[in-house]
């Protein structure tokens, strides 16, 4: 026995449909579908042309198949958007200079630590790695070790032009962006351009850039 | 045959435009139905006889004791044979190659042949295997099992033939591996087992090693249902980011899928006893806006054509942060499982390159995270290699003199996690 699911798919499961996932019984939300079905009616779906392989797992491709028989890779899909930012985190002295922390001290050696902004949200914290700690995108635990930086510190968020914005998530000692010597409010997001530098806790300042 | 049980841990929300789904799924069996013996199986032992087993003396001689406590330990019924190897292959038991059913005469004369083993020559490891596969052979449907013991490298033949050779056994047996002394690769054995779904250890002491043979050999008995994958269904667009089993060690999986139909990929999982494995799979779906809702993956257990149990890896999309920052126990929990044995790998092969800095840094993280995780058994096997300042904040120091056998300890054993703790 087979149902529809809210897509028009036919499923031979119940209770999600066994194309796309959909609940089954649940009101279509609208979304890509409607439209990508044009461009596949558009589409030259002529069985003997020879298409490209597919270009995630090499299957070869015939000419009305959407979906890839190898990976299930959707050939009408928009390529991925490629970001292309990065967060670069370093030491930086003359910001442990300006605020002179008691019982801290300047680590000696710092390897710069990297980051793709790959998430919608890139979380910046310091884990304990304690069960009930949220994973963080952005784990700057680890020797040597900024005490200054909260536990769940800031935040990242995606735009939808692609960039990101800096939020404070009600961190102990702030969050700085530039030379701004005022930390972030809580709860406001600062859209962030190539090259700006955010500065959390003792000494750690994030550069964030484009690739 | 067993039953299986599939148990799902994972925070379904996501960020609207949020595409990485993460879960844990536990698989539980609970062995063979029945009470009865479960014959069904076939059981070689493949010991290193080349020259170097003889330096020092004792590591053939624990070899031979080994395998008479592996033979004994074999079930009337369940077809066996023993192997010996160096550059070339010898017919341990039976004497004409094969398999014999296990009866107390053919034990007696098994453990009479292997009394005799005699070191000499190279390692060809290859070609050990290829003759314990050809053995197997005569045991279709049964269950397989194999224990590989050497004392060192695959000198004496190219990578590419013991690859060609693994390549020919993969799926036909499983095969835990044994390394004596410290003149064996981690790596290379490592490598077998893997592809060969078993497990790898180091036997620093030779009086060890047949309290080892035993508790493998007794495992492998303990196989009741051969040959099980997991069956991953994922939605058209998503993709398995990552699929690797996590307890109670660190396999990876992803590379593994055969496509059995369009969106459903199958892992393999060898043979199961009663016993519990979990896996952690990552998922990428198209993104979609708050309030959408999808099935990211449909997991299940395939024996022959069956599929035995079966677990449900949902998403949800919202806009609520609460619940889409929440990270479920059990994937942080093997996330930063994952990343111990993967800092402990960096820095070995660190330290290794002379990078002292980074060995230091990888180690001291990883101390870190054993220290959170409670893996007791890890941290006693890093604080041979470093000298712990705080377990805290991985502050330590590498020693000095490290000694062979803790740093191939630490690396072998890298792999192992532990599981959730209570209170999660």
């Amino acid at each position: 026995m087979t149902v529809t699911c809210p897509s028009g798919h036919s499923s031979a499961t119940s209770d999600y449909c066994d194309q796309c996932g959909a609940p089954i019984g649940a009101v279509a939300t609208p979304q890509q579908p409607t439209v990508e079905l044009s461009i596949l009616e558009d589409a030259d779906t002529s069985p003997s042309e020879v298409r490209d392989p597919c270009p995630v797992c090499g299957a070869p491709r015939s000419g009305d198949d959407r979906y890839c028989e190898g990976c299930g890779h959707d050939f009408l899909a928009p390529p991925a958007p490629m970001t292309g930012w990065e967060a670069v985190v370093s030491a930086d002295r003359s910001q442990f200079e300006r605020l002179r922390p008691d019982d801290i001290t300047f680590p000696g050696e710092y390897r710069e630590r990297r980051f793709a902004l790959d998430a919608p949200l890139m979380r910046i914290g310091r884990r304990r790695g304690r069960l009930d700690e949220p994973v963080l995108e952005i784990d700057l635990a680890g020797a040597p070790e900024d005490p200054g930086i909260s536990r769940l510190h800031a935040v990242l968020e995606r735009r939808l032009d692609g960039g990101y914005a800096i939020r404070d998530l009600g961190s102990t000692n702030g969050t700085m962006v530039n030379d701004d010597p005022a930390p972030l409010g809580r709860d406001t997001a600062v859209p962030l351009a190539d090259g700006d530098r955010i500065r959390i806790g003792a000494w750690t300042t994030i550069i964030v850039r484009s690739r | 045959m067993s039953t299986f049980e599939v148990e799902v841990f994972q925070n379904e929300y996501l960020p609207s435009g949020g595409t990485e789904v993460n879960a844990i799924v536990t698989v539980s069996s609970a062995g063979f139905a029945g009470t009865g013996e479960a014959p069904d199986a076939a059981e070689i032992v493949i010991v290193d006889s080349s020259g170097s087993m003889d330096v020092p003396r004792a590591k053939m001689h624990a070899a031979r004791d080994a395998t008479a406590v592996a033979i004994d330990c074999i079930r009337d019924g369940v077809l066996f044979g023993v192997i010996a190897g160096n550059e070339k292959v010898s017919h341990v038991y039976p004497p004409g190659g094969g398999l014999e059913p296990a009866s107390e005469r053919t034990r007696t004369a098994a453990k009479q042949a292997a009394g005799k083993l005699r070191a000499g020559g190279g390692t060809s490891i290859g070609k050990w295997l290829g003759a314990a596969n050809d053995a197997f052979a005569a045991a279709p449907g049964r269950v397989c099992h194999a224990i590989l013991l050497t004392d060192g490298a695959n000198e004496h033949e190219t990578r590419e033939q013991l690859e060609a050779t693994l390549a020919v056994c993969e799926g036909r047996f499983q095969c835990d591996c044994r390394g004596v002394g410290t003149d064996w690769q981690v790596s290379e054995l490592r490598r077998i087992a893997s592809v060969l779904l078993g497990s790898v250890d180091i036997i620093a002491d030779p009086a060890a090693m047949a309290a080892d043979f035993r508790a493998m050999t007794e495992a492998a008995m303990g196989k009741t249902t051969g040959s099980v994958s997991l069956r991953v269904w994922t939605p058209q667009g998503a993709r398995v980011q990552f699929i690797r089993q996590v307890a109670p060690t660190i396999e990876e999986l992803t590379d593994r899928a055969t496509a059995s139909k369009p969106l459903t990929a199958d892992y393999p999982t060898g043979s199961w006893g009663e016993e519990s494995r979990d896996y952690h799979l990552c998922i990428e779906v198209p993104p979609r806006e708050a309030g959408g809702e999808m099935l990211a993956g449909r997991i299940g257990l395939l024996h022959g054509d069956e599929v035995l149990s079966q677990g449900l890896i949902k998403a949800v999309w919202t806009n609520d942060h609460q619940l889409s920052t929440q990270i479920s126990h059990q994937v942080a929990h093997y996330t930063g499982q994952a990343e111990l044995a993967e800092c402990i790998q960096e820095g070995l092969d660190a330290r290794k390159a002379g990078d002292n800095a980074t060995a230091t840094f990888k180690l001291g993280r990883a101390v870190q995270l054993a220290a959170q995780s409670g893996n007791d058994d890890t941290m006693k096997l890093l604080a041979a290699v470093v000298d712990v300042e705080d377990p805290a904040t991985g502050t330590v120091r590498l020693r000095n003199q490290i000694t062979d056998v803790d740093e191939m300890a630490l690396d072998t054993r890298s792999t192992r996690t532990v599981r959730v703790g209570p209170g999660a």
